[in-house]
């Protein structure tokens, strides 16, 4: 297991490089469209082949990995500071504030994400560049997707609400935010890291949904969500096995992902 | 002590919403000053009590009716904003198990500072003076080591010092300790009484000690009260509960307590005495002659 | 025991017999209806499968002859249009019957025009007849001659009959007795529709045969087009009307006789710039937008035949307007594609002010030249030809942005708040005539995408354009309406209020076994001569 661990975090570690290296590994912009030679087999010029485009499938795989390997965690870590600060301030004051919070994520449970977030993008206005819009993709799945931490974190704090030592802390004068922030937040760290680490698959998959219905990130840039729409075409992937490329990778980050969760920390 | 004898006056009802009459009209009465020890068997409702006294009830879901009069001050009249100023500050209280309730998050010195904060204004230093005058008062090793702790590096009777650090940290007039040694094993527990009798004499702090425990209260207080049945059924002075216990519940009590197997009863020795030998009591604590 | 044995021995028969069936399934064709019928009553037909249905069991006065395009006597013998195309007389074939045995006369065409004309029907088709207010007049002289009398012309009115499946008006079945080839024996709302020969339909062939020559057609519901292209490789279907450029590729890869590529459609895709004054764009783009120049420069920036080869596999031809080379009448052969020049391009921009800042284009004032593409989420060959025009406008130092948006909102986008700058969708085209694109070129119209329902016309060629349609819609002298809308598409390739991009090409399977089908480019692409199509025997190829 520890091994595997280690192996995961050094694989992990690796690609990280790589994509962010990715000027000067890919063979070429990750834009550029070689006409002549579109949807071509892996050769040296195109160690990955070509898109139907024929643009260099490397390159994209290496710009597309950086967009979602970096974004991914930076949403993850908005969605999980909204968690906190809803599901902590819920589970802090309780009673009320409580129900009012938890109904308002179970709402958001319960809502038609995916429209929700076609229709922001809809009313996003239309001349952003493309990294633009990736960031801002990345921000609203992370504004959409704090709720399942909230419910963790509400929970969390409830039971630390109740607790001895938050109960000796008031008696000793303590109260109020000061109370919330230096003696419940403390002891939400593993339950918050944890949700931060889970957090990072669930949203590179969203992304990868949202494009596959041509949503995602806009053209040119690639991210694993466009990348894998590649996949769509079936006698193109038939004719050139090296497109599921994308999909191994997404794969095996997601499981390493998953490997190097935390566990301590859920045990303690 | 000189001109309002009377520190702490209540008289309190308080139910549990599963629990009904846990107190029921409860009244009892301390001086600046004394120790008083409050004694009833596991599941009278004392640490209910102590919570009352601080408010905190209403987040264990119990509801109190009365008035506490705290220094002139009725209690129940305070808004929560006043109720915050009082606890610590006024009111130290120390739960009843030592290691959870140390913030298991936080380092010793973090906690102590918290604690410090909540009724100070001032920066690290003048902070951090105060943690390690405070340490030294309750003979815990006063090294910036210490407070680098967390409270999984500590024993529990370092704990419970922490604790009791904690509730004397501004010097409240009213402590509230509530079964402080229970958790303690014999030569800690000494410790720990010696300790109380210090802070009281030393600071003239009135300390509420809360036990279950007959013996350990008799070489500490100056007077018992003891709670039976959602009351306080007698309430003397210690020599006098240990001499003429007036209620059944306390003779059963005191005819219940542990003798020394290699003493003759004869001798005359009682536990209450031992203990306080033990525990280095001054002088002015009576001594129990409690042949039932 | 018995009791459960006896619903697995049915199935077991119920296999058996669906085997045999398809072994012996020489004379019934099989393919898919996309969907299930709305309607079979041929006047109220307005979806793809019903016009499927109509079109393989209604019989018609004129038929518009998918492979020649030109009109040919079906029903009527003959027809005379008169009084500037106010009247047509119609004389009929004798000694007809309905597929359950009436006989058919002036009096079933006179009940129909009268039904299709009924305003309380709601017909589609009747709609196009529809020039003016007024009754429509139909009288008959006798047994088969009919007349119709229209308040004003209609212009294209004998094409219109194409459509017009004649009813009986005396037929206890109703619309169901019918004069087409086929008539429908069975049905089973969501699953199938199962059409039989007519054993009355007049038509034969050079030999003196009863036509058609096919026992029944089976047409199943089926979504799924890659179930559909499943099947049919498999052999369990013997059509498919339209195909992807994908999936044509891997079927002539895998059956090379049985995919078909008929040149393009009528079909067309395009890009066009806002040019709506009250848009809420900055004044600057919009100045660039209703720069002519601009806008054929940006035509003449787009490489369309590497669109054509690398979107579309080369199944698609560089489109030069609004009209397919497919119609071949409308199709104005003076005008060719905008040629693919970047340098002339720059040029023609020059003219306007725009000036190259080292990669950056720039307009006079120094703004660069950047603006959006929006399409539909979802289609693929559009994401990637908006994908390689933002790389041909990047030679040209624009930058595009691309942006996919769901079909809800960016219909809102174009038609209601005007918050665009460019978009790139397709036109199905149906109609060959010119006056189904009324509503495209009349500056006062809703569908005139690039600045709909103009009071008046906001520059003299919209303006041009207003004169030259009405024109054409008001005579019914061919030559005529050729000539205003050859001007027409003159004043649109100069103009370029959309970018025709490509046509892409009509795609069709058709089963090998099948003898005498010839798929085309116009609807319904591989039976439109479904009376001749016959199961060819077992390796010869030879007619009947
Ligand atoms: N939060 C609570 N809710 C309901 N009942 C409680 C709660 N806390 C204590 N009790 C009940 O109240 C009684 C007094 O409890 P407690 O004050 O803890 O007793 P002691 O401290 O004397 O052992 C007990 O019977 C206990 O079961
Ligand atoms: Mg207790």
């Amino acid at each position: 297991m520890k091994t595997l661990r280690l192996l995961a975090w050094g694989f992990l570690l690796s690609i990280f490089v790589a994509t962010l290296l990715a000027e000067f590994v890919a063979p070429a912009p990750y834009a550029e469209q070689f006409r002549e030679s579109p949807n071509a087999l892996p050769s040296w010029q195109h160690p990955l082949g070509t898109d139907e485009l024929g643009r260099d499938a490397l390159s994209r795989l290496l710009y597309g990995s950086r967009v979602s390997l970096l974004l991914a965690p930076a949403a993850a870590l908005l969605a999980t500071l909204i968690a906190a600060l809803v599901g902590g301030v819920a589970g802090y004051l309780g009673g009320w504030w409580e129900r009012v919070a938890m109904g308002a994520t179970d709402l958001s449970l319960s809502l038609p994400w995916l429209f929700l977030l076609l229709t922001v993008r809809a009313m996003l206005p239309l001349n952003e560049p493309p990294m633009t819009s990736v960031v801002i993709t990345f921000a609203l799945l992370g504004l959409l997707g704090w709720s399942p931490s909230a419910r963790v974190v509400c929970a969390g704090t409830r039971t630390l609400r109740n607790s001895e030592f938050v109960l000796q802390a008031r008696a000793c004068g303590c109260r109020g935010w000061r109370l919330l922030l230096r003696q419940v937040l403390p002891n939400l760290k593993p339950v918050l890291y944890a949700q931060f680490w889970v957090s990072i698959p669930i949203f590179i998959l969203s992304e990868a949904n949202l494009g596959i219905l041509g949503l995602g990130v806009a053209e040119p840039l690639p991210s694993w969500g466009n990348l894998l729409r590649g996949l769509e075409n079936y006698s193109a992937v038939l004719n050139n096995p090296w497109r599921v490329a994308p999909l191994g990778l997404l794969i095996i980050v997601v499981s390493c992902f998953q490997l190097i969760l935390p566990l301590e920390d859920f045990r303690s | 002590m000189s001109f309002s004898e009377s520190l702490l006056s209540l008289r309190l009802s308080i139910d549990y919403r599963s629990k009904p009459g846990v107190l029921r009209n409860l009244a009892l009465q301390m001086r600046r000053g004394e120790i008083l020890g409050l004694v009833g068997q596991s599941g009278s409702g004392k640490s209910t009590l102590a919570l009352a006294i601080l408010r905190l009830l209403g987040l264990r879901g119990g509801v109190s009716r009365g008035e506490i009069r705290f220094q002139g001050r009725d209690l129940m009249s305070l808004s929560e904003r006043e109720m915050c100023e009082l606890r610590g500050r006024q009111i130290g209280l120390v739960l009843q198990s030592p290691l959870s309730s140390l913030n298991p998050a936080l380092r010793i010195g973090t906690q102590l500072a918290e604690a410090w904060r909540a009724h100070a204004n001032g920066n690290r230093e003048d902070c951090t003076r105060s943690i390690l005058a405070a340490l030294k008062s309750v003979s815990l090793p006063e090294g910036e080591r210490f407070l680098r702790r967390s409270p999984s590096q500590v024993s529990v009777g370092q704990a419970q010092r922490v604790l009791i650090a904690m509730a004397t940290l501004h010097r409240p007039p009213l402590l509230i300790a509530d079964e402080p040694t229970s958790a303690l094993d014999t030569i800690t527990q000494a410790e720990v009484l010696r300790l109380f009798a210090s802070l009281n004499r030393e600071l003239g702090m009135a300390i509420l000690y809360i036990s279950h425990d007959l013996l350990s209260v008799a070489s500490l207080c100056h007077r018992i009260a003891i709670l039976h049945e959602g009351q306080i059924v007698e309430c003397g002075e210690t020599q006098q509960i240990f001499a003429q216990p007036t209620h059944p519940y306390t003779c059963q009590l005191i005819e219940a307590l542990p003798r020394n197997p290699f003493e003759s009863p004869d001798r005359g020795n009682t536990p209450g005495q031992q203990a306080m030998e033990t525990a280095g009591v001054p002088a002015h604590v009576p001594t129990g002659k409690s042949q039932p | 025991m018995r009791r459960i044995w006896s619903p697995l021995l049915l199935v077991a028969l119920l296999a058996v017999s669906a085997s045999t069936t398809a072994a012996q399934s020489g004379r019934e064709l099989r393919f898919y209806l996309p969907a299930e019928p709305k309607t079979f009553h041929p006047l109220v037909v307005a979806d793809d499968s019903s016009e499927t249905i109509r079109y393989l069991t209604g019989g018609v006065l004129i038929r518009f002859n998918r492979q020649t395009q030109e009109l040919q006597p079906e029903l009527a013998a003959s027809w005379k249009v008169s009084e500037a195309g106010r009247k047509i007389s119609f004389k009929l074939r004798e000694g007809i019957l309905f597929s359950d045995g009436m006989p058919f006369s002036a009096e079933d065409v006179a009940f129909t025009m009268r039904a299709l004309m009924d305003p309380n029907l709601h017909s589609p088709t009747g709609d196009s007849f529809r020039s003016a207010e007024g009754q429509v007049k139909v009288n008959v002289t006798d047994p088969h001659s009919v007349v119709i009398l229209f308040p004003a012309p209609v212009a294209g009115l004998e094409r219109l009959f194409d459509q017009v499946a004649i009813l009986s008006s005396r037929s206890p079945k109703k619309e169901m007795a019918v004069l087409g080839p086929f008539y429908v024996a069975d049905y089973k709302a969501g699953s199938y529709v199962l059409l039989r020969q007519n054993p009355n339909y007049w038509k034969r062939d050079s030999t003196g045969q009863r036509l058609p020559y096919l026992d029944s057609i089976r047409l199943d519901i089926q979504q799924n087009r890659d179930m559909e292209l499943l099947h049919f490789r498999r052999g369990e279907i013997h059509l498919i009307n339209s195909l992807d450029a994908e999936s044509f590729d891997r079927l002539a890869g895998e059956m090379p006789s049985a995919a078909h590529d008929a040149g393009p459609s009528l079909d067309s895709e395009q890009m066009w710039f806002n040019q709506v004054s009250s848009a809420p764009l900055p004044t600057y783009k919009k100045a660039w937008f209703r720069s002519q120049n601009f806008r054929r420069a940006i035509s003449e920036a787009i490489n369309r035949e590497d669109i054509c080869r690398v979107v579309f596999a080369r199944h698609a031809r560089p489109a030069v307007g609004p009209v397919s080379p497919a119609n071949r009448f409308w199709f104005n052969q003076a005008l060719h594609v905008h040629p693919f020049d970047p340098q002339k391009a720059l040029r023609r921009l020059g003219q306007e002010g725009f000036h190259l800042d080292g990669k950056v284009l720039r307009d006079r004032e120094g703004h660069s030249v950047e603006f959006s593409l929006i399409t539909n989420a979802g289609n693929k060959s559009r994401e990637r030809m908006a994908t390689m025009i933002q790389q041909d406008l990047a030679q040209i130092g624009i930058r595009l942005n691309v942006v996919t948006l769901d079909f809800p909102s960016l219909i809102e986008r174009i038609s209601r708040t005007f918050d665009y700058e460019t978009c790139l969708l397709g036109l199905v085209n149906v109609d060959l005539d010119p006056s189904a694109q009324m509503s495209v070129w009349l500056s006062s119209a809703s569908s005139h995408q690039w600045n709909p329902n103009q009071k008046s016309p906001e520059t003299p060629w919209e303006a041009e354009l207003d004169l030259l349609m009405r024109a054409q819609a008001s005579t019914t002298d061919n030559k005529k309406r050729k000539e205003y809308f050859d001007k027409v598409q003159q004043i649109v390739w100069d103009q370029v209020p959309f970018i025709y991009l490509i046509h892409k090409n009509a795609l069709s399977a058709v089963s090998p076994s099948l003898a005498n089908a010839t798929p085309g480019v116009l609807r319904p692409q591989t039976y439109w001569n479904v009376e001749k199509i016959y199961f060819a025997p077992e390796k010869s190829g030879g007619r009947r």
